[in-house]
């Protein structure tokens, strides 16, 4: 048991690992096109988009649906966020906003 | 674990299937599978380190997350060239995890995790650091398509292909609708 848990931790770490590494290790020699380049601008915001929303659209059974509780505390992050870029900011009044609507809703 | 395996949501997954008593294989798999997104943070990054040594770049994408890479490509002038930069904002967040990581596991028992808006914390994090990237009006129409996409897509697609998905073709629609702009100007 105890060996079958290291290779599964030691193989888990390189798997995680792979793809890291090999576009950084193979792109900073080779060279991208322009507009594979300019894509990649682009690459930030589709992959947080990706995490964010998904969040809030689905239920915890794994159903589409509209996550109010979510949703709603996802608005004023959204806007203090916006106006004041503050990362530790933006945690704490999300929590606070859901805390609070978890007495309301 | 946390030390070697840095991805948050394969551990989750890990532990389930350990116990549910499937062997170590198709666990690595599935944790190759759920971290492909990386690919696509890994190629980004790439443009801001041409030509560093191998030994550099291999530190740095060993340590490449969601979070350290949001933060990093907030403002990409700041960690251009200099993978010191870059390693610094990585190295406080890995302590974090690890240091997170233990504290949960000596005192987790202690506070319900279910309350004072601890389940909305991430989700907060992540909606700034989705705001922060924000830079131009073409930013803000991909964040919308991408929204489409990723809910389709999750709804579509088992695991998490939704965010390597989205990623390559949010990002080709953005590059399109910047090209069509051009093209009338």
């Amino acid at each position: 048991m105890r060996v079958t848990m290291l290779i599964l931790i030691l193989g888990m770490g390189t798997v995680t690992f792979i793809p890291r590494f090999l576009p950084m290790a193979f792109l900073t020699r080779w060279g991208l096109p322009k507009r594979v380049k300019e894509g990649l601008d682009y690459i930030p915001i589709s992959i947080l988009s990706a995490i964010v929303f998904p969040i809030l659209f689905f239920n915890e059974e794994g159903t589409v649906g509209i996550r109010a509780h979510y949703i709603l505390s996802a608005i004023p992050v959204f806007i203090f966020s916006w106006k004041a870029k503050s990362l530790w900011g933006s945690v704490l009044l999300g929590m606070l906003v859901y805390w609070g609507l978890g007495f309301v809703l | 674990m946390s030390i070697l395996v840095y991805a948050g949501a394969s551990q989750f997954l890990a532990i389930e299937m350990i116990s549910k008593g499937i062997p170590w294989g198709p666990i690595v798999i599935a944790t190759f599978f759920i971290n492909l997104r990386h690919l696509l943070m890994s190629s980004t990054l790439s443009l801001h380190f041409k030509g560093h040594r191998l030994r550099t770049l291999g530190l740095l994408s060993a340590q490449l997350t969601d979070e350290s890479f949001a933060v990093a490509m907030s403002n990409p002038s700041k960690i251009s060239n200099r993978p010191s930069y870059l390693f610094g904002i990585q190295m406080i967040s890995q302590i974090a995890w690890v240091a997170g990581s233990v504290g949960g596991a000596l005192f987790g028992r202690l506070i319900d995790h279910k309350e004072y808006g601890i389940p909305f914390a991430l989700s907060s994090l992540f909606i700034c650091l989705l705001v922060i990237q924000i830079k131009k009006v073409h930013h803000l129409w991909v964040m919308v398509i991408a929204g489409i996409f990723s809910i389709v897509f999750k709804w579509a697609f088992p695991g998490n292909w939704y965010i390597l998905l989205t990623g390559i073709l949010a990002s080709g629609i953005g590059i399109a609708i910047e090209m069509a702009g051009r093209d009338k100007k």
